[in-house]
């Protein structure tokens, strides 16, 4: 935590900025099988991601974006990066894929990296789990193996902390939307849960030399201000954003929950109806055994076999994905939530403290 | 104006007549008038006065010209065109032919044009090289002319006489006919007689010219009556020989006087004229048989007409020197009926046939009982007159109903010893024998349901926004009236179940008419006992409230079939809701236990059902009982089908789900306008009760996940209010409504108010209601208190104290109220704070969560369901073990509250077992 509030004091300087439980996450996720086991993103990158949302995305708007750049050894080095146009409904025939060729041939003519390697989105309260992102972020991967998708958090990052978080589909998932069966049995098969879906890439901002004397030196400078720094973001944070930031983010998994009540509910009447066929296939089976057996004992033939899949069609399996992905954004709020209560308890038990002490 | 005076055989073939012309056409009553002999110059001159008969008739002359010219060329297409538009404007100038008589031009050119058809069609050579068009439409036009003539016969004979007589006259002095003027007149009204078997064309181009020359004059005349020497010294002069002139002098001077002569000499002139005009009268009257006057003709054509109907048409009826007896009338009256009914039966006719056979009866005084027993059958005859039961009644035909059913009852009254019963039968019977109680076979129950019905398919099928609708409103009195006949009728006469229907009868009509003078008589007791004397003697009848009270009573103790009942009650209930008694109302709806069974009714009923539940709650509203006023509403509100519940129009959207039939139907059921309720004060009344009970509920339980809606359909219009970007000042009622809903979510009870009570939403809604400023000083009162609660439901959060002398000026409600509503506030656990009496204050206690708090609480509730659900799962997986968990998670739930389900899980389990 402290190294995290070190960072969000001066966003620029290049360091690591990823939660150590991505880190374990990776590891056992087995990105081994993957050639990238870090993104290294340029400062560039970064601000032009923020410089987009600020001008373009507002509320629960989303901004999306191209990466590009190139894979180095077990890195992936993103060293640019383009935005996509707003889609309005007036021009619904715009082409994505003409749009991106010609930005990046263009690109190329002023020797920019012209490589695509993956996507960024931004997110309203983290709530970026969704169908579509998991849908272009498969059609990502699987075309290009390394791209990973970019999620920017600018509500977090307005609140001090720059949250910017690189993540992949994992292979297990890969498969399984390969074969594009999401019901329950292939998904159990899989062996997929909600933690396993996505794994996270540890993320490194690296700077020109440069830069990062530059930013050595304006920060002996604002030396003064620093020190108030941690007090003030703390009021700032219990007065404006407390409240307005856990109210939404409940709000919002209070609404998941409810979903998933309802994918629950559902599922379990697939269950009702599944035993309840069971049942009258078995009595059927029963029937016609007995009758079989009476129709032997007059020495007559006995009834012909029929296909009992035609006569109960099974009901139709709820698919699990969605209950899959709800799960998985409820991990996300709750991990929010949890990180962000954690912080401020913490800065209370500090405020306690430092009153104890100075009386 | 003849037959008027004539006798009655003579209007009756009047009236059969016209009820012929029903059926051949609809272009409208050519009652058999005589012509309007006046000549055009003395009409124009009226000009100013009656300006409807002068556009009237100029509209008939165009048309007239036209199928003259279209004769001119043969084009017999155009003639029927014509032919077809000029008796339609016939029929609209009709009142005015009433009044002046059959325009004798209008005679003319039926006449012409017969002739004319006539000799076309004779010639064969020329309809051969017709085309086919021309061709067809002469044999129809040829059809239609002489059916259409056949009612003017006798005129258009008169007219051809007077023609050659003016020929004559013509010859003996050349004085001009009456309707032309000097000089052509005489030359046209000869030759257009001899000349109009061989070349009619020639005559209708004199006639144009004729025309000309009569506009001519016409702006002559006008010049003359602006000139008074002119007039003066020109008349004077023309006057001594000229009858033509005469005419028109008259007018003029009539006119004169109406402009009221200043000067003496001016009068003098103009009595002199008249005095010449009367004398010439006179004259004229011996000399000549026809024109001039309008009063003077009546009489000569009563010579020419008098006897033909009844020459013509009692061979019908009977031979002549048949000596008239019961026996005849009887055998005559069977005859016509058994032509009921039937296919080829002329209605019209045989209608016209009972009437000349009642006149029969009575001119040789058959006894009341024969009269008794045609009269039923000509009501029953008339009401049979259309074919089915979608067209209505013409006003004529009404007409004519009405009276003969006042007539009857007229005899009925008369002679007591008449027994009349729908239960004896034709034998029993005894019409004549005047030594034993006569006995007829009818019911003149039934006639009147029956004449009720018809009244209620006029008003249905007449415009409501029309002055006609109004006319016919008019005739409402009438049916009143007698029904009350009937009504004292039966009362004498008729068994319990008769006196309860036409009771019912009376009171549908009573029932939705609010009683003004009880009203009055009840604002105003304490005053004078003299003037509540005058008023007594101004209005003899009872109070609308005793008389309901009277009949309804009656019917409850008397009446055996459940509808009659039912539909008492209901009227009843209206018509103490329609009164503001809504205690006795709410008490005779509650204990009739309608509510439980009316969907068993049928429609009608329920409409009537729905108009009470409605009226109901708007008497609710009225007396500030909002709450009662909302659930009296709702369904008919919630349904957004109002006006199809009412029957009060259909609904558009519907139209494509139910066929023609159904349609039909439907259309039978609607309640005619003038029982309307208004349908936006009953949405208003609805909205601002809705906005009553619902914003202070809103504000109670702002951040309660379980809230539930009170009204649907106020949501609604708050939300399409929301949705609008752009937010002008309030058009509508419910824009008003909405707006004022938002003032009061934020305790601002004026501008609340001003939303409410203003200009437009007076205009709109609160000044329909009788009393109207009680209303609104109820409602002001309610929008203070309701924004009161609002306020301190809203903003409790924010105060740690609050002084009950400050609420009270805001809201402008003095302290005793405001105490009472905070302390039923406190009381219903809905405000977490306590008074203190010594200061007037009230202390918050803060016990409220917070939102965060609140959310908390709502997230654990929804995951404890969605552990549940989970659970049930994995239930399913198990079979039905794991009782381990559950009977945990059973203890878990009792901890926290959750009894409920846990019960319902229990049961669940046992089933599942």
């Amino acid at each position: 935590m402290a190294s995290r509030k070190e960072g969000t004091g001066s966003t620029a300087t290049s360091s690591s900025s990823t939660a150590g439980a991505a880190g374990k996450g990776k590891g056992k996720g087995g990105s081994g099988d993957s050639a990238v086991k870090q993104v290294q993103i340029d400062g560039l990158v970064v601000l032009k991601i923020i410089k987009h949302y600020q001008e373009e995305g507002q509320g629960t708007e989303v901004v999306q974006g191209v990466l590009l750049g190139l894979v180095v050894e077990d890195r992936l080095e993103i060293t640019n990066c383009f935005p996509f146009p707003q889609h309005t409904e007036d021009d619904a025939d715009f082409d994505e894929v003409q749009y991106q060729m010609e930005m990046m041939r263009s690109l190329r003519h002023v020797n920019i990296d012209h490589l695509h390697v993956g996507w960024y989105q931004s997110t309203y309260y983290g709530s970026f789990v969704t169908r579509a992102l998991l849908d272009s972020q498969f059609s990502y991967q699987h075309a290009i193996e390394e791209s990973v998708v970019l999620i920017y958090d600018p509500i977090k990052t307005a609140q001090g902390s720059l949250s910017l978080k690189a993540y992949r589909l994992t292979p297990k998932l890969m498969e399984v939307c390969k074969e594009k069966d999401f019901s329950p049995e292939a998904l159990k098969k899989a062996n997929i849960t909600f933690e396993y879906m996505f794994e996270e890439v540890p993320i490194v901002i690296k700077n020109s030399h440069l830069i990062n004397v530059l930013m050595w030196e304006l920060e002996k400078k604002s030396a003064v201000a620093d020190k108030h720094e941690l007090l003030s973001l703390a009021s700032s944070i219990f007065t404006l954003h407390f409240s307005n930031h856990l109210g939404k983010n409940l709000q919002l998994l209070m609404d998941r929950v409810d979903e998933m009540s309802q994918d629950i509910v559902k599922y379990n009447t697939y269950m009702r109806n599944t035993s309840k066929q069971q049942q009258q296939k078995h009595q059927y089976q029963q029937r016609r055994q007995q009758e079989n057996m009476q129709r032997q004992s007059r020495g007559e033939p006995p009834l012909p076999e029929e296909d009992l899949s035609k006569l109960f069609k099974p009901p139709q399996p709820p698919a699990r994905m969605d209950s899959l992905l709800i799960a998985g954004q409820i991990n996300t709020y709750c991990q929010n939530i949890k990180e962000f209560t954690a912080q401020n308890l913490g800065k209370l038990f500090m405020a306690q403290a430092l009153q104890e002490y100075n009386n | 104006m003849s037959r008027f005076f004539t006798t009655g055989s003579d209007s009756e073939s009047e009236s059969s007549l016209s009820g012929e012309e029903l059926v051949t056409k609809p272009v409208g009553g050519n009652y058999g008038k005589q012509p309007l002999l006046l000549s055009e110059d003395e009409e124009d001159t009226k000009r100013v006065v009656r300006s409807a008969k002068d556009k009237r008739f100029e509209e008939l002359t165009n048309l007239i010209r036209t199928i003259r010219n279209a004769m001119k060329i043969r084009d017999v297409t155009k003639c029927l065109e014509e032919f077809e538009l000029l008796g339609k404007a016939y029929g609209k100038a009709k009142s005015i032919v009433d009044k002046e008589g059959v325009p004798r031009f209008y005679i003319r050119i039926l006449a012409d044009l017969e002739d004319y058809l006539n000799e076309l069609w004779e010639d064969k050579e020329g309809k051969k090289k017709m085309n086919k068009n021309n061709a067809k439409a002469l044999s129809t036009l040829r059809q239609k002319i002489r059916k259409y003539n056949r009612d003017f016969e006798s005129h258009i004979t008169s007219y051809k006489q007077s023609a050659d007589e003016d020929a004559e006259k013509n010859e003996e002095d050349s004085e001009g006919s009456s309707d032309e003027d000097e000089d052509e007149d005489g030359v046209s009204a000869a030759t257009f007689l001899k000349k109009k078997s061989e070349a009619p064309s020639g005559e209708s181009r004199k006639f144009l010219k004729k025309m000309d020359v009569r506009a001519r004059d016409e702006d002559e005349d006008s010049e003359d009556s602006e000139d008074d020497e002119d007039w003066d010294t020109g008349s004077t002069s023309s006057d001594s020989d000229s009858e033509e002139e005469e005419g028109k002098q008259t007018a003029l001077a009539s006119r004169f006087l109406k402009k009221a002569p200043t000067t003496d000499e001016d009068k003098k002139a103009a009595e002199k004229k008249r005095e010449d005009k009367a004398k010439k009268k006179h004259d004229r009257k011996s000399k000549r048989l026809d024109e001039e006057e309008e009063d003077n003709e009546g009489g000569e054509w009563e010579r020419v007409r008098g006897g033909v109907p009844l020459v013509k048409e009692k061979p019908k009826m009977f031979a002549k020197g048949t000596e008239i007896t019961h026996a005849v009338v009887i055998k005559k009256l069977n005859e016509i009926l058994q032509a009921r009914g039937k296919k080829g039966t002329d209605r019209a006719a045989q209608i016209e046939l009972l009437q000349l056979l009642v006149q029969i009866a009575a001119e040789n005084n058959l006894g009341e009982g024969v009269i008794v027993k045609i009269k039923f059958n000509i009501i029953a005859s008339l009401y049979d007159y259309n074919p089915n039961l979608a067209t209505y009644m013409k006003p004529e035909m009404w007409g004519k109903c009405l009276d003969c059913i006042n007539e009857l009852m007229d005899i009925l009254f008369a002679n007591p010893n008449i027994f009349v019963g729908e239960n004896i039968l034709e034998e029993s019977e005894n019409l004549h024998n005047a030594d034993q109680p006569l006995r007829v076979r009818g019911c003149i129950l039934t006639l009147v349901e029956r004449m009720d019905e018809e009244f209620t398919k006029i008003m249905q099928n007449t415009d409501p926004h029309s002055q006609e609708y109004v006319e016919h409103l008019k005739d409402e009195a009438q049916v009143c009236a007698i029904i009350e006949r009937v009504q004292r009728y039966l009362e004498e006469k008729g068994t319990t179940e008769e006196v309860c229907r036409i009771y019912l009868l009376r009171i549908l009509h009573t029932y939705y008419k609010f009683d003004y003078k009880a009203h009055q008589r009840q604002l105003t007791p304490p005053e004078g006992s003299s003037k509540s004397e005058q008023d007594q003697a101004e209005n003899e009848g009872e109070d609308s409230a005793v008389l309901m009270e009277r009949l309804c009573k009656y019917i409850y103790a008397k009446d055996r079939t459940d509808r009659i009942r039912t539909c008492a009650i209901l009227c009843h209930i209206y018509h103490h809701a329609l009164h503001s008694r809504w205690y006795q109302a709410r008490d005779l709806m509650l204990m009739s236990h309608l509510q439980d069974n009316i969907q068993h009714a049928d429609p009608p009923v329920q409409i009537l059902y729905n108009r009470t539940m409605v009226q109901l709650g708007i008497c609710a509203f009225r007396q500030g009982l909002t709450k009662d006023a909302h659930n009296a509403l709702l369904d008919i509100q919630s349904s957004g089908r109002a006006k199809e519940l009412l029957g009060q129009g259909l609904l558009l959207r519907s139209l494509q789900e139910r066929n023609q039939e159904q349609e039909k139907v439907e259309r039978r059921r609607q309640v005619p306008f003038h029982l309307h309720i208004n349908l936006e004060l009953l949405e208003c009344v609805y909205l601002v009760s809705a906005m009553l009970l619902e914003i202070p509920y809103m504000a109670a339980h702002e951040s309660d996940a379980r809230r539930r809606m009170i009204s649907k359909q106020f949501h609604h219009q708050l939300r399409v209010g929301e949705r609008q970007p752009l937010l002008g000042p309030p058009e509508s009622m419910r824009e008003h409504v909405v707006a004022a809903s938002k003032a009061m979510k934020m305790g601002d009870w004026k501008t609340c108010h001003s939303f409410i009570i203003n200009e437009k939403m007076n205009g709109k809604v609160w000044d329909l209601f009788p009393e109207a400023d009680k209303v609104r000083t109820m409602l002001v009162r309610k929008i203070q208190e309701e924004s009161l609660r609002t306020y301190l439901f809203t903003y409790s959060s924010v105060y740690d104290s609050i002084s009950m002398e400050t609420l009270s000026d805001m809201f402008e409600l003095d302290l005793p109220t405001v105490h009472s509503i905070i302390s039923k506030m406190i009381i219903n656990e809905e405000l977490m704070a306590s008074l203190d009496q010594p200061t007037q204050t009230v202390v918050m206690h803060r016990t409220e969560p917070t939102a965060q708090q609140n959310l908390a609480l709502q997230l654990a509730e929804k995951l404890g369901s969605l552990v549940e659900n989970n659970e049930r799962v994995f239930d399913h997986k198990q079979g039905t073990y794991g009782g381990y968990f559950r009977d945990q998670k059973d203890g878990y739930r009792k901890n926290e509250g959750y009894m409920r389900r846990g019960g319902y899980r229990q049961q669940q389990s046992q089933t599942a077992y």
